[in-house]
Formats: C-alpha cells, sequence, structure tokens
C-alpha cells in the first residue's frame, strides 16, 4: 500500500492582508506524478517554497515520509529529500554545468576543508563519486549536456539547456520527491514533449516522486497520474486529469463564470 | 542636574547632525539599494566649503557682511556644493553599475570615498582648520532657564535641522518627485512603466542626500570647530548606524536612528567612557542588528522566489 | 533526427576561436601549462630573486610576498564566497599583535615560533567565526558596514586598551622587541631569510586554496557567490559555509600578521588603518576577484608599485610606463595614437613657449622626475617655480578631464585626451610625485574605481555573470 511520501495539511500562508495559501490538503504518495495546476496567483510557486522551508507557513502541517519539516532550515529538508526546480532559472551563471550539478551533492558529501586541502581518500573518492554521478545525471538529457558542455560556464547555455541543466542539479541532491516548477515554460513544442517524456522518464527509469506545477495542459494530460487545482490559495478539484479538466470550478478559474455556464 | 541636561543638549545637537547624514544614506538605498559609501566625504567637503565662504567673507575674525547674512551664505555655499558633488558621485560610481553585482558599486564608492579624502589633503594641506565659531556667534547668549543652558550656537543646528527635516518630509509626501522616490524604491521597473524618469529619481535623491550631508558638514563646523579631511569617516559610520536602527530606507526612522546614535554617543561618553565611546557605540549597533536587523521602521523583506 | 542528439554540439570545435593579439595568445600558452608547471616556473624565477638582487630590492619582494598572502585570503570570502569583508585588516592587526604579545616582553611571554604561530593562526580564525556570526542574516551592504565597524573598534581598542588597566598592545607606541621567527635554531634575520620563508608559506597556502577551490567546499562558495537562496535550497547551508570563509580568510590574515611583526620586529597601530585595507583591496581588484593566481599576481604588482613610489625616479618611470602601456593597449590604430602623443607633445611645446615668453622667471622650477625623461619633461613641461597653487588648480582641471572623457565620444574623445595626458604629467611633476603617500592613496582609489568600471574581474580573472 504506496503511502503518503509528501503531506501538506491545512497549510496556510499570507503576506500581510493577502491569503495566499488556505487551508491547503495536499498529498503525494510514493512513485506518483502529480501535476498542480490553477491560473497565475493561485500559489503555486508559494506552496513550492513553504515545503522547501523558503517560507513558513502560518499554521498547518507539512511532512515528508511521515516526518515534519515546517520550520526546518532550507539546506536541511533538500538534505532529507525534496529538490526542486525554480519558475524563472536560478543556474549558477559563473560554475559550469558539472559543477552545477556537484554543487547539490553538497548534502550527501562529508569531506571537511581539511581534508579537501590535504586529499584524503575519503575526499578524493567522494569527489570522484560526485563526478562521475554528475556526468551521469547529465547524460540522462541525451548528447546536449555532455562532452565538451561538461565545462562550459553555465551562463553559455541555451534557454532550453538551462532548464534541463535546473533538473539535473535536482536531481544531483539524490532527492526522494522533485518539485519541478513550470519546466516546460517558455519551450517550442517539440521541446515540451522531450520534457514531459522526461518527467515520465524521472519516475519510471530513476524512480523519483514528482510534483509539477505546469500550465500546458497537453504535458499535464501525459503525464499525470493525478491532478490537483488551486484557486486563490485554496484546492478546487482534484483527480484524474478528465474529471479536473471538466470540473465547473476549474473552467470558472480559468475562463471565468461565463464559461462554467455553457458546459 | 545641569550635567544631566548638558548631555542631553549635546546629545540632541549631535543627533541633529547624524539625522541629517543618516536620512542621506536612506533616501539613496530607497532608490538603488545600496549603500553611498562616499556620503561622509560629501559631509566634509560641505564643511570645508562653507568655512572657504566664511573666509570669503572676512571670517573668522572680521566678517564684512552681518553673521545671518554670513550664515546662510555658508549654508547655501556647502549645500549646493555638496548636492552637485554627490550628483557626480552618482554619475561616476553608481550609475554605470546599476545592474551589476552588489558589491561592485560599493567598491567603487570605497575608492571614490578614498579619492575624496585623499584630494582634500593634497589640495588643502593636512592642517587642521577651525570655525572659530565663537568669534562671530556669541557663545554666553542662547537660553538659560534653570538647569537649561543652550548656546545660540547649537539652537540655531538643532532649529535648522529639524526644519530640514519637517521640509524633506513634506516634499516625500506631497510632491510628485517625493512620491517618484517612494514608488522606485519599490519596484523601479514598475515605476520606470509607469513613466517614472528613473535617472531623474536617482539623481533627486542623492542630490538632496548629499545636500544634507552638506549642511550638516557646515553644522559640525559651527559648533565643534574642527574641520579635517578625515572628519566625515568616523562621522559617516555613525550616522549609518543612525539609518540603520531606524530601519535603512525609512526617513523617519533614519531621523529617529541619528538622534538615538546622538544621544548615545553624548551620554557614553560623558557617563561611561569617552575613549571608547566609538566602541560601545558600534558593538551597541551589532547588538542591535542580531536583534532586529531590519530597525525600528524598516519592513520585513518579502522576496517572490 | 533523433531526439536527444544535437549537431550544433558535435560540430563544436569546428567552430573554435583562437584568441588573438599578444595578451590573449600569451594567456592561452600560460593556460595550457598544466598548474604544477606554472607553479614550478613561477617558484623557479622567484627563487633566484634574492641572489641575484640587492637587500632592498629583497626586501620589496619580502612585502611583495606578505601582500599576496593578504589578497590570497581576503579572496576567500571576498572573491570566491561573495562576502564582503572591510574588516579584513582587524584579523591581519590582531594577527599580529597576538603573535607580538606572545613573542615580546610586553606581558613577559615569549613563546617558541612553532607554538605561537599556530596559536595566533587558530586565535584569528576563531575572531573570523566571530565576526562571521552576525553576518549571517545579512545581505552584502550590512555586512559590509559591520565587518568595518569591527575594524573600528579592533583598532580603537588596540590604542587604548591600557587604559583599562592592562598594557596589552602598548597604545599608540605599539609594540616594539618582538622576538623574530625562530626555527629549527635558525633565526630568521636577514632579508633573503625572510624572503625564502614566506614564499615557502605562500605557496604552502596557495596549494591548500587551490585544491579547497576545487572541493565541494569551495563550489558551495562560489554556489554562494552566485545565487545564495537556490544555494540554500539545493542542500548547501549558507550560514555554516560563510562562517568557514570568514575564518578561513582570518586565519590566513592572522598568519600573514605574525609574519609581518616578526619582519618589522614590532607592530604600530599605524599599520592597521583603513589606508592599508584600500592597498589589500586594490591588489585583489587589480589581479583578478575570485582567482588565485590573480590574487598573487596584483598583491606583487601592487606591492613593488608601492615602494617604486618612494623614489621620485621610480616612481616616474613606472607612472610613466604605466600611462605609456595603457595607452598602447587601448588606442588603435597606430595612427590615432601617434596623432595623440602627438598632439600632447606639441601641446606642451606650445603651453612652454608660450608661457616662458609672457611670464619669464616663473617658469624655473625642475621637473621632480630624474633620470633619462628629466631633460625632455623640462622642456615639455612647464614647471612654475611655485609649484603648488597651478598644480592644484591642474589637479582640478585634470579631474574635471577625466570625468568628462566618457561623456563624449569619437573624435572629441581623443581630442580630449590630449589635454588629459597633458595636465596629468604636470600634476605628476608638480604636485604628485612630491607627496608620495598622498599619491599612493590616490591612485589607489582610482585604481579601485577604474578597475571596477572597465575590468571588473581584474588583470586575469575571470568575467562575471551576475543575476540581476
Amino acid at each position: 500500500m504506496p503511502r503518503n511520501l509528501l503531506e501538506l495539511r491545512e497549510v496556510s500562508i499570507s503576506f500581510g492582508t493577502l491569503t495566499v495559501v488556505d487551508a491547503l490538503d495536499l498529498e503525494v504518495e510514493e512513485g506518483e506524478i502529480v501535476s498542480l495546476i490553477g491560473p497565475n496567483g493561485a500559489g503555486k510557486t508559494t506552496v513550492f517554497n513553504a515545503i522547501t522551508g523558503v517560507y513558513k507557513p502560518d499554521s498547518g502541517a507539512i511532512s515528508l515520509d511521515g516526518q515534519s519539516i515546517v520550520g526546518l532550515p532550507p539546506h536541511q529538508i533538500a538534505t532529507m529529500g525534496v529538490a526542486r526546480t525554480f519558475q524563472s532559472i536560478r543556474l549558477f551563471q559563473n560554475m559550469s554545468v558539472r559543477e552545477n550539478v556537484m554543487v547539490a551533492g553538497y548534502g550527501r558529501t562529508t569531506a571537511r576543508p581539511w581534508q579537501s586541502i590535504f586529499r584524503t581518500r575519503t575526499a578524493r573518492r567522494e569527489e570522484r563519486e560526485e563526478r562521475e554521478h554528475a556526468e551521469e545525471l547529465l547524460s540522462f538529457f541525451g548528447q546536449r549536456l555532455v562532452g565538451y558542455r561538461f565545462d562550459q560556464p553555465a551562463y553559455n547555455l541555451s534557454y532550453a539547456n538551462r532548464r534541463r541543466l535546473e533538473i539535473a542539479r535536482a536531481m544531483a541532491a539524490r532527492p526522494r520527491i522533485l518539485l519541478l516548477d513550470e519546466p516546460a515554460a517558455g519551450m517550442n513544442p517539440t521541446e515540451t514533449q522531450e520534457i514531459a517524456a522526461l518527467t515520465s522518464r524521472l519516475r519510471d527509469e530513476k524512480g523519483f516522486t514528482v510534483l509539477v506545477i505546469e500550465h500546458d495542459m497537453h504535458v499535464v494530460e501525459g503525464v499525470s497520474d493525478r491532478v490537483v487545482a488551486l484557486d486563490h490559495g485554496a484546492k478546487i478539484a482534484e483527480g484524474s486529469f478528465d474529471h479536473v479538466a471538466t470540473h465547473p470550478a476549474v473552467v470558472e478559474a480559468y475562463l471565468g463564470k461565463g464559461a462554467a455556464a455553457t458546459k | 542636574m545641569e550635567f544631566f541636561t548638558q548631555q542631553l543638549v549635546n546629545g540632541i545637537t549631535l543627533g541633529s547632525l547624524y539625522a541629517l547624514l543618516a536620512i542621506g544614506y536612506s533616501m539613496v538605498y530607497g532608490v538603488i539599494g545600496l549603500l553611498n559609501f562616499a556620503q561622509g566625504e560629501v559631509y566634509m567637503i560641505g564643511a570645508f566649503i562653507g568655512l572657504f565662504v566664511l573666509q570669503w567673507l572676512g571670517g573668522p575674525g572680521g566678517l564684512s557682511v552681518p553673521v545671518v547674512l554670513a550664515l546662510v551664505l555658508m549654508f547655501a555655499a556647502a549645500a549646493l556644493g555638496s548636492g552637485v558633488l554627490g550628483v557626480l558621485i552618482e554619475r561616476v560610481a553608481f550609475r554605470p553599475l546599476r545592474d551589476s553585482s552588489r558589491m561592485a558599486p560599493l567598491i567603487t564608492a570605497l575608492g571614490v570615498s578614498i579619492f575624496l579624502q585623499n584630494s582634500v589633503l593634497l589640495l588643502l594641506g593636512p592642517d587642521i582648520r577651525n570655525y572659530e565659531s565663537a568669534s562671530y556667534i556669541p557663545v554666553t547668549s542662547g537660553i538659560h532657564a534653570g538647569p537649561l543652558r543652550i548656546s545660540l550656537v547649537r539652537i540655531l543646528v538643532i532649529v535648522t535641522a529639524v526644519a530640514l527635516m519637517i521640509l524633506l518630509t513634506l516634499f516625500v509626501k506631497r510632491t510628485n518627485l517625493g512620491r517618484a522616490m517612494r514608488s522606485v524604491s519599490h519596484d523601479r521597473e514598475a515605476a520606470a512603466m509607469m513613466g517614472v524618469d528613473i535617472d531623474r529619481t536617482i539623481m533627486s535623491a542623492f542630490f538632496i542626500g548629499s545636500l544634507l550631508a552638506g549642511v550638516a558638514g557646515v553644522m559640525a563646523g559651527l559648533v565643534f570647530g574642527r574641520v579635517f579631511q578625515l572628519m566625515g569617516f568616523v562621522a559617516g559610520l555613525k550616522a549609518f548606524t543612525g539609518a540603520v536602527i531606524g530601519g535603512i530606507g525609512s526617513i523617519p526612522g533614519a531621523m529617529l536612528g541619528g538622534m538615538l546614535v546622538g544621544l548615545a554617543e553624548s551620554f557614553t561618553s560623558a557617563y561611561i567612557s569617552s575613549t571608547f565611546q566609538n566602541v560601545i557605540v558600534f558593538c551597541v549597533l551589532i547588538v542591535f542588528m542580531l536583534l532586529r536587523p531590519r530597525g525600528l521602521f524598516g519592513k520585513p523583506e518579502i522576496g517572490k522566489v | 533526427m533523433s531526439i536527444g542528439v544535437d549537431q550544433w554540439v558535435e560540430t563544436a570545435d569546428s567552430r573554435r576561436v583562437e584568441p588573438d593579439g599578444w595578451w590573449g595568445r600569451g594567456s592561452n600558452w600560460w593556460g595550457s601549462i598544466p598548474p604544477w608547471g606554472r607553479l614550478g616556473i613561477v617558484l623557479g624565477l622567484a627563487v633566484f630573486v634574492p641572489l641575484f638582487a640587492s637587500d632592498f630590492v629583497v626586501r620589496v619582494g619580502v612585502n611583495a610576498l606578505l601582500l599576496a598572502l593578504l589578497a590570497v585570503g581576503l579572496n576567500v570570502s571576498v572573491g570566491w564566497a561573495g562576502l564582503l569583508d572591510l574588516g579584513f585588516i582587524a584579523f591581519y592587526g590582531f594577527g599580529a599583535y597576538a603573535f607580538a604579545i606572545l613573542s615580546s616582553d610586553q606581558l613577559g611571554i615569549d613563546l617558541p615560533t612553532l607554538v605561537a604561530v599556530p596559536l595566533v593562526v587558530v586565535a584569528t580564525g576563531l575572531l573570523g567565526v566571530l565576526l562571521g556570526l552576525p553576518s549571517r542574516r545579512l545581505s552584502g551592504d550590512y555586512l559590509a558596514i559591520v565587518t568595518l565597524f569591527f575594524s573600528q573598534i579592533f583598532l580603537e581598542l588596540a590604542l587604548n586598551v591600557d587604559r583599562l588597566g592592562v598594557d596589552l598592545t602598548g597604545g599608540p607606541n605599539g609594540i616594539a622587541g618582538v622576538t623574530p621567527f625562530h626555527l629549527f635554531g635558525m633565526r630568521f634575520s636577514s632579508p633573503a631569510s625572510y624572503f625564502y620563508l614566506f614564499l615557502t608559506v605562500l605557496t604552502l597556502v596557495v596549494i591548500a586554496l587551490y585544491f579547497l577551490e576545487r572541493s565541494r567546499t569551495g563550489r558551495a562558495w562560489q554556489a554562494i557567490h552566485d545565487d545564495a537562496l537556490a544555494a540554500e535550497i539545493m542542500t548547501v547551508p549558507i550560514n555554516r559555509l560563510k562562517l568557514v570563509a570568514f575564518a578561513s580568510g582570518a586565519a590566513i590574515a592572522g598568519l600573514a600578521g605574525s609574519m609581518f611583526a616578526s619582519f618589522q620586529l614590532g607592530v604600530y597601530p599605524l599599520n592597521f588603518q583603513v589606508q592599508f585595507l584600500i592597498v589589500v583591496y586594490a591588489a585583489l581588484i587589480l589581479g583578478g576577484s575570485g582567482s588565485l593566481s590573480g590574487a598573487v599576481l596584483g598583491g606583487v604588482v601592487v606591492a613593488v608599485m608601492l615602494d617604486l613610489l618612494r623614489d621620485p625616479g621610480q616612481a616616474s618611470a613606472a607612472f610613466y610606463g604605466v600611462i605609456a602601456v595603457t595607452l598602447i593597449a587601448k588606442i588603435r590604430p597606430w595612427k590615432r595614437l601617434g596623432a595623440i602623443v602627438g598632439g600632447a607633445v606639441v601641446l606642451g611645446s606650445v603651453v612652454n613657449a608660450i608661457a616662458t615668453s609672457l611670464w619669464p622667471g616663473a617658469f624655473e622650477g625642475d621637473a621632480v622626475s630624474t633620470g633619462p625623461l628629466a631633460s625632455f619633461l623640462d622642456s615639455w613641461i612647464v614647471v612654475p617655480t611655485d609649484p603648488v597653487t597651478p598644480g592644484n588648480w591642474a589637479y582640478c582641471a585634470l579631474v574635471a578631464c577625466v570625468l568628462a572623457l566618457p561623456l563624449v565620444h569619437g573624435w572629441k574623445r581623443d581630442a580630449l585626451v590630449v589635454p588629459t595626458l597633458y595636465l596629468a604629467a604636470f600634476v605628476w611633476e608638480t604636485r604628485l610625485v612630491g607627496e608620495p603617500s598622498i599619491t599612493r592613496q590616490l591612485l589607489l582609489g582610482a585604481l579601485l574605481v577604474v578597475m571596477m568600471l572597465g575590468r571588473p574581474q581584474g588583470l586575469i580573472g575571470k568575467a562575471r555573470v551576475e543575476r540581476v
């Protein structure tokens, strides 16, 4: 019986008088791919920020595999198994492609500065393992980010490659759950299809649980086991894609009151 | 008791100076999110400008014009000169680096600060000069009410500072330019899209902030007499302390913070130790910043991630 | 074409462009030598310096190595982790004073070097952690000013703590009579011995940092520099790493401080003022913030330049030399350069002729510079008998011209360079050469501004892309 890997209970976040997340309940079972949809401003990225520890919820509980992660510092939550990508890409521009991915391995390695300086066996081994792991993850994307690209600074990459690199970096944190924030944003149809296929491969080949924020409904339809729709910070529908896509509240949220009435 | 009121008056006088300087820091930080390291040097140069006007008018010994006129001219010249200098600094050190890292403009401003200090040293020599205000503003006149004794010089300084602060508050609240500055401090891109001339707004913030610093420089000369090229360094640090305590970016905060620092310095110097007054004031700031980094009136930062 | 196979990537090699120009080709060749080779070449050259140079030059070398060490230490927090540490001098001073206290009559303690130095290094490192603690929640600018406060506090304490009862630091007179380093029975006293000692220490520190840069710690620091929040979300404990950065830089500064105290045989508060902080920053920025070899290069160049300033002849050679190199490097084609230089020569001669005929006797001064240029300068530059006042006015005019240069373009800018050059030489001869301590600060301040505006990555650093 698959259990909930990620669980949000009655999570509320307000900025001043603006309620951005409203008593939200959300579960993601292990091995699922769940899509989080909703119009702009619905609070989706805020939910991601709360899960990763950037914001502290005003009330409610967030737990990872039964363990509460509210109030923990972001780097600890990340080490416990939560990794994400960003809606606006936040790569380490001046570091190389490979280095970007290797950074995320910090939480899983232990070499102290003095060990790195004196190149102890542990330090050398960890370095080698991280390097190989990074190169292996980068090859997940075909030939695009390998070879001479390993040493290229991240600011040299094309837009689509940056998105891919962000995903590779998130994978390197060895998470149990991947939070992807609009991974297909700004991509052309071919690239979007690729991202959709990639998302499924993340679960099928690598075993990650995935929570995706996405606007492109073709992608949502193609990858999701389950869809959760938010509007104004509250959940308005949940279920299979067909169920949610035709749900009157969802149609209204996206298209306005008139559209729902015609359904 | 008289000692206490004396320190109180000292503190308020000093606080007025720091408040004016602190406003400059906060105004600049408000519009560009960076600290103008060279603010202290603008203050120092303002003091020198005032001194030159004084000397040009025959002072300190034999003023050829009435004292009031001399003072007005000194303040006006220092205000104008410092304001222009501030605009120059913005053009040279801040504008070209507006979109680069946070460090670059700071280091550049540091370089400008050192350059200004040493230029003054080169051009004017190392001798300490003195306003000798006692020779044209009688020391004995002023307010005597029981334990309260405020010399005329200090009354002048405090009144001028308060007047400027009131003017500035009105300016920020009522005028278009003030509104523009507030909008730029909230969201530069949105302000630009609403038709605000960003360059002019930022330039104005530097102008006004530096103008206040120059006026504060003349005040320092009148009250304390000594004018020398390193006077801006420590004063700048303390004024920054005040700006941060009040909440960097907040102008009423800067006024209050500057006043608090002045009072703290005065009382520390009198009652605890004058040798270590700077150390104690700086330590207080560090503790304060650990406990409440956003200051008294500062807004907690909410960034979009 | 199948997904995942990128034709652009496959044909990358055919599009590789070789950098041209002697700087580009030179640095390419240098970069192709493996790191050990490069280190070997530099060390090999350095080793010969004390053998063939006078004591004075060796002393300059020692100062250069010391400044290089400081720049390398500053690079850890400023260049790698992106933390603007303006209190760095306090660590240097603390290290120097701590060593002095432990190795002199000040408190009656005189520990052997091998005990004192590690103690000092560790203590300074801990001080770095202490300074770093408030930094955890502060952003760049706050951090900068708070660290500046710390250095001020340190300085004031060093000057005044004797009034509290214990004469720890000797007040304004500092501590004299420091026992110099003695290792394995050897006493370090000659400049040459210090040169080799400092060279060894610098080499070891650089090697250690080289490995650290390529470790998880180094990567984490660079990640923090690029995007601290993203780093934190990617498992990096940013607060702890900031502390480690401060502590590392502080430890290196403390080591440099103890070395300095030993070499100078004493410590005085004047050594650790803000003026020296600017020197270290200028060294790092000039060489290239973020680059180990840049820090070393910048330290050596700035130290040598500053020492050159002490002697007017050498200073002038350096001054005119730098101007010449900048002109040659920046102004192409040669015709344009020739026109500008020719224009400056003509301007000078014309001014000379007019001035000496209109005011005979007023321009009898000699150019302060000596050496081969002197005679040329005497006929080119008018040197007033009383140089101070005209020199001051010329200085103001020079600053105005330099500020105006970026504002005009095309031929107008070239035309403006001509009087700027003349004024620069004029001001140099009349005022700057005669005031070396002021001039060095002026030039350092100007250097910081010019580097940040024109070439923020320094001479050999890598250009950075910043998150806006």
